[in-house]
């Protein structure tokens, strides 16, 4: 067909250009990786961690809004959740913070797994905390993470006290309460990690990890290199969905 | 007086000169005295001193009449000075240096003003001023009735300017010297104030009117230096700088309290100062995809709520140094940078295995089999080693040439019905001969 066979193209109307507008930009936020849209209401996407049988045992992520927790002895992969959940809510260009009152985050870790390390917030504890946690070093750790969690600010609050369970018995019950009441109806999630359950809001999720058996690269010899840790995830206050993951460690 | 009146449009006036009798109190002094009339002040202290009095035709009926009040408000200041009104530069600043007294040209009259006046009083250096008077020249008019074309002959480019010089005409344009930006406030209470609350209020009345100011000026306040007169005598001052400038004073109350808050005054206060220190206004260009960014005064405000963390240096956002020491990074002042564009389309690598640091690294005592590590006792950490990878020799020190950090990676054998009891990364100090737990695998 020649081109002057064509039929002339008439210039969208004003109503079929808002309509193509709005067609995009729905287009654009139903990708996963589109960060929210301004004005969109944030409260209702929850916070994806990136790992993909641990969001879809949590119906999308971490819910904002409430009091989450992650639960599990050493080396069931709690921190590598955590820091996944950090780096993916950075790098969409919010704001996260972590209260870390026993110091151990490992920067290196958390520039490993992708975080924009300009967005991230990290409270430390005092020195020398990872050795003995001072029970006032737990409780400037709650008053942070309220006004974090208050101030708006940020999408993801996380308070990490694994390793930290003989005092955080010592709070009193009453200061989950009063962190869940804070961050009801806000777009922030605060995300607690622990040894074992310790609290967990109304409308947040508990993620209980079990840690699996490390995989490693070959036989045991100079060339061995740790390769992946499995681990299994229950999801829910009465652990009814389980699924199983791996964080790579090479 | 009508509103534009022809003799106020473009009249430059010369204040000062080198016949002033005696020298200036200040450098300063005929500066201030011009300000008092007109902003619009090109200075080179400490004379001669332009006024561009454009527009004053609505507050003096007549130009005299401004010139002798310029003169009076000069002798008020033990300042006995010259002025010249004019319709250019050029002639307000000779005939203020040659006339005693007040000189007000007409419009087009300049030439015929300094056509009298000596060659000596052109600022023209003195070996072309010999040159002049070899030429016969004695006036300013003598040089003016010279053709500039013959003038260029001789002279260049230079030529023509001299000839524009001597009939009065600019060559130059009015360069107004910025006004003095101080913003401060000072608010003398009637009683002392002890504590926080009724400061809060206090504080209102000082910060509000220094804001406006701010505001009428299009800036924000980068620092705000606040000073406490104390009912001792003593002054109790205070300097803030939040991470990015505001001109909200509800933000600067905040910050003000909150800082307050943690370094009390000793007595109660008697006077209350404020200094902003003003600070170009934000300019942010919003995007309709990407997430709304932190409003820098609330985030001000949060960190200045985190005191109790900023202030000993446990907070702030990680960043790694360029080395590689294991374990080197530094925390800088929490900042979040502009989106990056396209950072987005990026993608995130999988999730990764997170080492949780013991700080300092955990002494232990490590039974070695065969080469390889299989028991470990540590603070916290103790078993038999049921796997292991490794070692791998590690520095980042240039002078550390056996590489002495030797790592280990090693799964704790776990207990009867568990999977793990943990991963664990040790490393030997191969310098001291001694193990250490860097962390957990987690």
């Amino acid at each position: 067909m020649s081109a002057a066979s064509l039929p002339a193209a008439a210039a969208p109307s004003p109503a079929e250009r808002k309509r193509l507008l709005e067609d995009l930009l729905r287009v654009r936020r139903l990708q996963a990786d589109a960060p929210p849209l301004r004005g969109e209401d944030r409260r209702l996407r929850p916070l994806a961690t990136g790992l993909v049988e641990v969001d879809a045992l949590l119906g999308g992520g971490f819910p904002r809004g409430a009091l989450s927790e992650v639960h599990g002895p050493a080396s069931s992969g709690r921190t590598g959740v955590l820091l996944a959940l950090l780096a993916r809510t950075t790098r969409c260009g919010a704001l996260a913070a972590l209260v870390d009152p026993l110091d151990r985050l490992d920067p290196a870790s958390m520039a490993a797994a992708g975080a924009d390390l300009g967005r991230l917030l990290w409270l430390r504890g005092p020195r020398g905390a990872s050795e003995a946690p001072l029970p006032k070093a737990l409780s400037e750790a709650m008053a942070a993470v309220g006004t974090l969690a208050g101030s708006g600010l940020f999408d993801v609050v996380a308070l990490d006290l694994a390793g930290a369970s003989h005092e955080r018995r010592r709070l009193p019950t009453t200061t989950w309460l009063r962190l869940q009441r804070l961050v009801e109806g806000t777009a922030t999630a605060v995300v607690l990690v622990a040894e074992e359950h310790a609290a967990c809001g109304p409308g947040g999720a508990t993620l209980a990890l079990d840690p699996g058996a490390p995989r490693w690269s070959g036989p045991p010899g100079p060339a061995r290199l740790l390769d992946a840790l499995a681990a299994r995830a229950r999801a829910g206050r009465h652990a009814g969905r389980v699924a199983a993951f791996t964080l790579v460690a090479v | 007086m009508a509103q534009g009146d022809p003799r106020f449009t473009r009249v430059v006036s010369v204040f000062g000169g080198r016949h002033a009798l005696r020298p200036l109190p200040e450098a300063s002094a005929l500066v201030s005295v011009a300000r008092a009339f007109t902003p619009r002040v090109e200075a080179s202290a400490p004379t001669p001193v332009l006024l561009d009095l454009s527009g004053l035709g609505r507050l003096w009926p007549t130009p005299q009449a401004l010139g002798r009040a310029l003169l009076d408000a000069a002798a008020a200041r033990a300042i006995e000075a010259q002025a010249a009104l004019a319709f250019s530069r050029a002639a307000a600043l000779v005939l203020a240096r040659a006339r005693p007294g007040l000189t007000v040209v007409p419009a087009g009259g300049e030439a015929a003003a300094l056509a009298p006046l000596p060659l000596e009083h052109l600022d023209i250096g003195a070996e072309r001023l010999h040159l002049f008077r070899r030429w016969g020249l004695r006036t300013i008019g003598d040089l003016a009735r010279l053709a500039p074309v013959s003038l260029a002959a001789r002279f260049g480019p230079e030529g023509p300017r001299l000839a524009r010089l001597a009939r009065g005409e600019d060559d130059g344009i009015f360069v107004p010297a910025s006004l003095p930006e101080r913003f401060e406030t000072t608010l003398e209470l009637d009683w002392p104030v002890d504590g926080l609350e009724p400061l809060a209020f206090l504080l209102g009345r000082v910060l509000e009117p220094l804001c406006a100011s701010l505001a009428a000026r299009g800036v924000k306040a980068a620092s705000l230096a606040v000073e406490l007169g104390l009912a001792d005598g003593s002054t109790h001052a205070r300097a803030l700088r939040p991470i990015a400038p505001s001109g909200e004073a509800r933000t600067w109350r905040t910050l003000v309290l909150l800082d307050l808050e943690a370094h009390p005054p000793r007595d109660a206060i008697v006077r209350i100062t404020a200094r902003a220190e003003p600070s170009a206004a934000r300019a942010t260009q919003f995007s309709l995809l990407d997430p709304a960014q932190p409003s820098p005064e609330r985030l001000a405000e949060t960190m200045a709520r985190l005191h109790a963390w900023t202030a000993e240096g446990r907070s702030g956002s990680p960043h790694l140094l360029d080395t590689h020491r294991p374990g080197a990074f530094a925390v800088s002042t929490f900042a979040p940078p502009p989106l990056p564009r396209g950072r987005r389309e990026e993608p995130l690598p999988a999730p990764r295995v997170a080492l949780r640091s013991f700080r300092p690294p955990r002494l232990a005592q490590v039974l070695v089999k065969g080469g390889t590590p299989a028991f470990v006792s540590a603070a916290g950490v103790r078993g038999a080693v049921a796997a292991c990878a490794g070692p791998w020799r590690a520095s980042g020190d240039w002078w550390d040439v056996a590489f002495s950090r030797e790592e280990w990676d090693v799964a704790l054998a776990p207990p009867p019905g568990r999977a793990s009891a943990g991963i664990f990364r040790l490393f030997l100090d191969r310098l001291r001969g001694e193990w250490f737990v860097e962390g957990e695998l987690d």
